[in-house]
């Protein structure tokens, strides 16, 4: 799910050069974002076969392109899907309710807020009214400022020094470094699996 | 004599031209709602209220008026009786409905760019909340072809949801 404002001209080129095996889909809304409430990409969320969220919102890298920045080695993520993919919900991987319900992000007046500032300010870029759209995409930031994507998509769409007075690297900085930018998987045994919960 | 006849003419032209607003001064605004934008050429700004007509919220919004209350297919919100003249008059010829105030009802929030007379309407409750019940929320995308597809066309298979993006 490409989240880019900018659609397949901005996402395409990554897509064809991929030839995904998968379904690769395009959300220039960012709308996978909103509904899940997720605040950086790579996202993963795993579903089962009811519809059901299995695993909420966690970094989800798939190859080691980017280990050098992040620190994350992608295999124990890969090994704990495989382990889910083989077993389902008997998966230690497998969530129960009650630890899902912890970790799912609630989505608060400010969080919603956040999203509405955010599709306002894509709404006018794409309508050619970038400089309109710039105190929409800051207001978003200060609303929901655990969202990377907020500051990420916005920095792409203009000159970030110029016009957030700031850049990516920065705030990465800013945050403790990239080895801090992102919060690893929680992998550990992940309760009882579903079924044998009372 | 022929120069009242002239000013009666005008007058009556002025009247013709200019429907009677709502209440306030109407202008055209451009409306966001569930992401999808409409212009809206007759709506009425009023102390931080939009009034457009029902025909219009009907076009922008897919919500129209029953007696049941302000409904989409299946989906239908009351409106609180008592706060009735909040939601719903008639100017002119023509039944108004206060979108703000709904959005209120329905906890929705809204982003305005003023200079540019745009509404953002965002998620309402409803739509936030799915979430709590640990059902994946449903959504529809295209693919690089344009081919729609949604995540419940998935039903009966693991799915790995992953976001990713250019930037």
């Amino acid at each position: 799910m490409a989240q880019d404002t900018n659609g397949g001209k901005d996402a395409g080129p990554w897509i064809t050069a991929a030839h995904p095996t998968y379904t690769a889909l395009i959300d220039e809304k960012h709308l996978v974002s909103k509904l899940y409430n997720m605040v950086n990409v790579p996202t993963g969320v795993w579903i089962d076969e009811h519809g059901k969220i299995v695993r909420p919102n966690e970094v989800a890298f798939v190859d080691d392109r980017f280990k050098n920045f992040s620190g994350l080695d992608s295999a124990p993520y890969l090994n704990a899907l495989a382990d889910w993919a083989e077993k389902g919900n008997q998966s230690i991987y497998a969530m129960s309710e009650e630890r899902l319900r912890e970790k799912l992000t609630v989505n608060n007046p400010d969080i919603a807020l956040a999203a509405a500032e955010f599709g306002l300010g894509e709404h006018l870029y794409k309508s050619g009214h970038l400089t309109e759209a710039i105190p929409h995409f800051k207001e978003a930031q200060r609303l929901n400022p655990k969202s990377w994507n907020y500051k990420r998509q916005a920095y792409a769409l203009s000159d970030a020094m110029r016009d957030y007075g700031t850049t990516f690297m920065d705030e990465v900085e800013k945050a403790g470094g990239s080895k801090a930018y992102y919060p690893p998987p929680d992998l550990s045994p992940a309760g009882s699996p579903r079924d044998k919960k009372p | 004599m022929m120069k009242g006849r002239l000013s009666a003419c005008a007058f009556l032209l002025v009247l013709w031209a200019a429907p009677i607003p709502a209440q306030g001064r109407q202008a055209k605004v451009t409306i966001i709602y569930d992401d999808k934008a409409s212009e809206i050429n007759a709506a009425n700004e009023e102390a931080g209220h939009l009034w457009i007509t029902t025909v219009d919220l009907k076009r922008a919004t897919g919500f129209e008026l029953k007696p049941q209350g302000v409904c989409r297919d299946e989906l239908c919100f009351p409106v609180p009786s008592v706060r009735q003249e909040g939601f719903v008059r008639k100017r002119s010829g023509k039944t108004w409905f206060n979108l703000v105030a709904f959005a209120n009802l329905v906890q929705q929030p809204i982003a305005q760019d003023e200079g540019l007379r745009t509404w953002y309407f965002g998620l309402r409750s409803d739509q936030r909340e799915g979430l709590s019940s640990l059902k994946a929320p449903d959504f529809m995308l295209p693919d690089m072809s344009g081919r729609l597809h949604s995540l419940s066309d998935f039903r009966g298979k693991k799915v790995l949801l992953v976001t990713w993006a250019s930037w």
